[in-house]
């Protein structure tokens, strides 16, 4: 049996896209969608990636220093983390910003539990993100045991601080 | 002609690099003019000195971030642009944030890392899909229901599906 249309919650205005303004014309906006699947465009933005990986790299560096500097602050420390993790794999780091990301994971929800992050976990994952990112190569397979038991070991504290 | 000649653009973010990035790839779809902020405060001081078609924010930034920024465009009386499309774009991906984000008015949020595909993705569904805004209490921006099927046949699960029901 086909279910009745619900009426209109009360108090809920619906404003068409029609009756607002819109972003382009109808015409540009067919323009626009051939432009944003064009092999040109994707050549184009590949370069413009490229060309942003050398600073980005540097960037990272410097993070990675400032997270070292950091020391037992671990609030700077999560701030940096979530710097490097936002643009680590964009600059083809990729094991570096696996680290940060499982870092950012676990303090994020030590903090919504309420609880202070392990100082050691979060040490350990420092150490981890600078060797990975100070790697003249991205050693993927090393990478990934690493960050597959980082990410085992804060599941795991995780766990543990939830039961207790 | 790509369509994007005569579009404003402004991103709001507090990595340089990122802005950077995000220029370039917006350039190379033929967006050019482009303003910059480093925070929310500065995105909406851009946004009331310049018209802007489409904004691209981060969502960790001080001293405003970009839930608060985005809250602040959809709902603030002297907004110059309540509709205007925000992409969200952050690193912060726990399923709390999606939702936090979503129910400040954001239309779309990307995930980074970024990649020029999935930015793209992002404003085709803009273009190719403007969403309804909705209005109610607690609430301006786009609609959040992405799909809603008039031929759905399943079982009525939502508590306010019963209390709409018309009584016999």
């Amino acid at each position: 049996m086909v279910k009745p249309r619900k009426p209109a919650r009360k108090g809920v205005e619906m404003i068409a896209p029609d009756a607002y303004p819109q972003m382009m014309s109808r015409p540009q906006a067919a323009r626009a969608l051939l432009a944003l699947r064009s092999h040109e465009t994707a050549a184009r933005a590949h370069l413009a990636m490229e060309a942003a990986i050398p600073p980005m790299r540097a960037a990272i560096l410097q993070y990675v220093e400032d997270m070292e500097r950091a020391g037992g602050d671990m609030k700077k420390q999560f701030e940096i983390a979530h710097e490097i993790r936002g643009f680590a794999e964009t600059a083809g780091l990729l094991t570096t910003g696996r680290i940060a990301d499982t870092l950012c994971r676990y303090m994020d929800d030590m903090e919504r539990m309420g609880k202070s992050s392990d100082a050691a976990i979060v040490a350990l994952h420092a150490s981890a993100i600078a060797r990975a990112a100070r790697a003249e190569e991205d050693d993927v397979r090393t990478g990934e045991v690493v960050a597959a038991e980082l990410a085992a070991l804060v599941a795991r504290r995780l766990s543990g601080a939830e039961t207790a | 002609m790509s369509g994007f000649e005569n579009l404003k653009a402004l991103i709001v973010e507090d990595n340089a690099h990122m802005r950077s990035l995000l220029r370039a790839l917006l350039n190379s779809v033929g967006v050019k003019d482009i303003a910059e902020a480093s925070h929310g405060q500065a995105g909406l001081e851009a946004l009331r000195e310049r018209k802007s078609d489409l904004v691209l924010t981060d969502l960790v930034m001080k001293p405003m971030d970009g839930l608060e920024f985005t809250r602040h465009v959809r709902t603030h009386e002297k907004s110059p642009n309540p509709f205007v499309p925000i992409i969200m774009i952050s690193g912060h991906t726990e399923k709390y944030r999606v939702e936090a984000a979503r129910d400040a008015g954001v239309t779309e949020f990307l995930a980074k890392p970024i990649t020029a595909h999935n930015l793209f993705a992002r404003i085709a569904e803009i273009v190719e899909r403007p969403r309804a805004f909705v209005r109610c209490d607690g609430y301006f921006g786009p609609d959040r229901r992405r799909h809603q099927n008039d031929d759905y046949s399943g079982p009525w699960r939502r508590q306010d599906d019963f209390q709409e029901v018309e009584p016999r």
